[in-house]
């Protein structure tokens, strides 16, 4: 059940959507729209994309591309759609930038072979499955954000479960979008206040509730630190790739996987 | 609590909130939508800072002393003139305010020439002509609610209004409470969608009665119970909350059906203890309105429901109906909707969903909300009736009208009126063509 809620607030021009269970987590949506009927467009075109992308990057969803993948692509090469195909090699390229810390195996991304000719992939080990874990919410930020711009919205505060954040122009009554982040482990106490402005932030990090859930690919081991990584940059993809990487890269690779991106921000919080 | 404390509470309740209304940008359109604060706002106060209203209360008992208790707390009033006509109330209000003159015929007092305000606060019949001839005196009035006994008696105030310059307030405290007041906004600017339906009920379980020292004073003191000098329920109780349904609703209903009945104070009352009424909208919204007084266990309440969510105004709370925006999101809206700009915790590691079996309640105010429970008979405090008092005193000496007081009490007057026709006639009642004013829709 994705529970799609959305209101229109007419004081203040402004159109709040939210999907409470989609891609694993909860999507809300801010943005200021003249009158209410295009804003239920646009949300509407939201939604579908939104409900596109779960179908596609779900792997607990038999019908979803990426469970055929899962289930075919140990055994013969599996063609992909052109887009799964763009997202793969996106996924590859991310994966040398990180000096293979990005890793939609979670082991070993070198065991995904993919036929550049039929645009097929196959594992070269039968164990293997993918997961877009953490790349998919950026990746619908990214869309999302070309559905505003094309439909000239130019303010707006996109929310993926709070990890994942898109701030396009600025709140109506400020010069930017302010947001705060908050201890994990000590309720109301802040840690840092980022202005952003076209920014896109991911946060990655362990916290009570949730202790142990990003996986170092080389050992197989679950990062059990009391830590948080927060990236600001202008591309949401980049902004998850980085947090989940960064929250896991010994701190001799960190430079030089920085390398690579355009952050604008990086905030290492040791809690 | 000192008396200038108190007064420093009432400018961080309700003021302030007019106060930050005035410099946030579109401030004024929010005042606006609430007309009848524009004329106390603390600019405003602060212009008359050092002069006093000179006050006197009609009606001593338990409703005028209570207000004599505001009074007493707020420094540009002065109460000079006391009246009943029945000497224990009298003498306990003079106790109170041993410089104030006492008066047992308020005719006599009408004629004094130190008296700017004038609050009145007895038996209902006694509405009309007392505020008829407190404003023909050329006195800034207050009237307790409801507006009067009679349709008549409603309309020939209403029209004395219209030829008057005076000052005319009514107890409709709900107008000055600040939960009730940012609530309405927070309706009317779309936060539970659109207004489908309005609840309102009143219960308590008490006899309605106040103890008599001798037979014959049963019809003064219990002038509640008859209906020579009371229309029951609806006046007394009903008046508020249907005041409260047409200003979330901005109508006024066209109809009214229902019933009404004594079930259990079968002692010689005239008025029932038993109402259950529906108010009809000319867009098909309806309000229902429901007392008993031999049953507390709801207590008391306005439910106005909306197809988003549902507001709770008298505990100010509000619960939406399917996915409730989360926190930090809410906090974003509630920020944009008063046009401020501030930062937001929302930033963190991940969220895990939360789907909500029960409804979780969002609030009105931050901090502590003083909650009417209904029980009491005379008032409770911080329910906006202290603010009220103080801008009328604040009119009495500025002579600034307030916007909509009159027109929201003669309308809701009219609506119990019609209540109690529709339980007497056991018909469906129109409002009549007859006593239409030139304010809302309906």
């Amino acid at each position: 059940m994705n529970h799609p809620y959305f209101n229109y607030y007419e004081s203040s021009s402004l159109f709040h959507g939210s999907l409470l269970s989609i891609m694993g987590t909860r999507f809300d949506i801010l943005f200021v729209i003249e009158n209410k009927a295009t804003g239920e467009v646009i949300w509407d075109k939201i939604q579908s994309e939104l409900i596109r992308l779960d179908k596609l990057f779900n792997r607990f969803d038999p019908e979803s591309e990426v469970s055929q993948i899962n289930s075919e692509a140990c055994l013969s090469p599996f063609i992909v759609s052109s887009e799964m195909w763009d997202i793969l090699l996106s996924c590859k390229k991310y994966h040398q930038q990180t000096n293979g810390l990005f890793d939609i195996t979670l082991q070993d991304f070198n065991k995904v072979l993919l036929n550049h000719k039929e645009k097929s992939i196959i594992f070269s080990d039968k164990n293997l499955y993918i997961d877009f874990g953490g790349y998919a919410k950026g990746y619908a930020i990214n869309k999302i954000k070309d559905i505003l711009v094309k439909n000239n919205v130019q303010n707006s505060f996109i929310n993926f479960g709070n990890s994942s954040i898109f701030a396009l122009g600025k709140h109506p009554y400020g010069d930017c979008w302010s947001i705060g982040i908050e201890n994990p482990y000590q309720k109301g106490k802040m840690l840092g206040e980022y202005k952003l402005k076209n920014d896109a932030v991911s946060t990655s990090g362990n916290m009570p509730s949730n202790p142990k859930h990003i996986v170092d690919p080389f050992t197989g081991i679950y990062n059990e630190e009391k830590k948080m990584v927060s990236i600001i940059t202008k591309d949401s993809v980049d902004a998850e790739v980085l947090s989940t990487s960064l929250m896991i890269a010994q701190i001799e690779k960190k430079e030089e996987i920085l390398h690579h991106f355009n952050t604008s921000e990086i905030f290492v919080y040791n809690l | 609590m000192s008396p200038s404390n108190k007064n420093d509470q009432l400018d961080l309740g309700l003021r302030k909130f007019i106060k930050d209304l005035g410099y946030i940008a579109g401030g004024s359109v929010l005042l606006a939508s609430t007309p009848w604060l524009q004329s106390c706002t603390p600019e405003k106060l602060e212009e008359i800072k050092g002069q006093k209203a000179r006050i006197a209360i009609i009606g001593t008992g338990s409703r005028g002393v209570y207000h004599l208790h505001n009074l007493l707390n707020i420094p540009h009033a002065e109460i000079v003139a006391l009246c009943d006509n029945y000497p224990p109330n009298l003498k306990t209000a003079s106790d109170l305010c041993p410089k104030a003159k006492t008066y047992t015929d308020y005719k006599k007092m009408l004629e004094s020439k130190d008296i700017d305000g004038v609050i009145i606060a007895t038996p209902l019949n006694w509405h009309a002509p007392m505020v008829l001839d407190s404003l023909a005196a050329g006195k800034h009035t207050f009237c307790e609610k409801a507006m009067a006994l009679t349709m008549d008696e409603c309309k020939s105030i209403y029209d004395a209004y219209q030829k008057t310059d005076k000052v005319l307030y009514f107890g409709m405290q709900r107008l000055f409470d600040e939960k009730y007041v940012k609530a309405l906004q927070m309706i009317h600017s779309g936060l539970i969608g659109d207004v489908v339906g309005m609840r309102c009920h009143w219960f308590r379980n008490n006899d309605w009665r106040r103890p008599v020292p001798s037979p014959e004073l049963e019809r003064k003191i219990n002038w509640r119970l008859y209906k020579e000098s009371s229309a029951g329920l609806m006046t007394e109780l009903g008046s508020h909350q249907l005041e409260v349904s047409n200003w979330a609703l901005k109508r006024i209903p066209d109809s009214v059906i229902g019933m009404g009945d004594i079930v259990f104070w079968k002692d010689s009352r005239e008025v029932c203890d038993s109402i259950s009424l529906t108010y009809h909208y000319k867009n098909n919204v309806k309000t229902t309105y429901e007392t008993l007084i031999s049953n507390k266990f709801n207590g008391m309440g306005e439910q106005v429901l909306g197809n988003k969510g549902t507001m709770e105004l008298a505990k100010g709370q509000y619960f939406f109906e399917d996915a409730e925006p989360a926190p930090a999101i809410l906090q974003l809206i509630n920020q944009m909707e008063s046009k401020a700009f501030s930062t937001v915790p929302i930033a963190g590691p991940s969220w895990v969903p939360e789907i909500e079996t029960q409804h979780k309640p969002n609030y009105v105010i931050d901090g502590p909300i003083s909650i009417n429970p209904g029980v009491s008979m005379t008032g409770v405090d911080k329910d906006g009736s202290d603010e009220l008092i103080s801008a009328f005193c604040q009119a009495s000496i500025t002579g600034e009208r307030a916007k909509n007081i009159v027109e929201e009490c003669y309308c809701s007057t009219i609506l119990c009126l019609m209540g109690n026709q529709a339980i007497e006639q056991q018909k469906k009642i129109d409002f009549p063509e007859k006593y239409k004013i030139p304010y809302l829709n309906f």
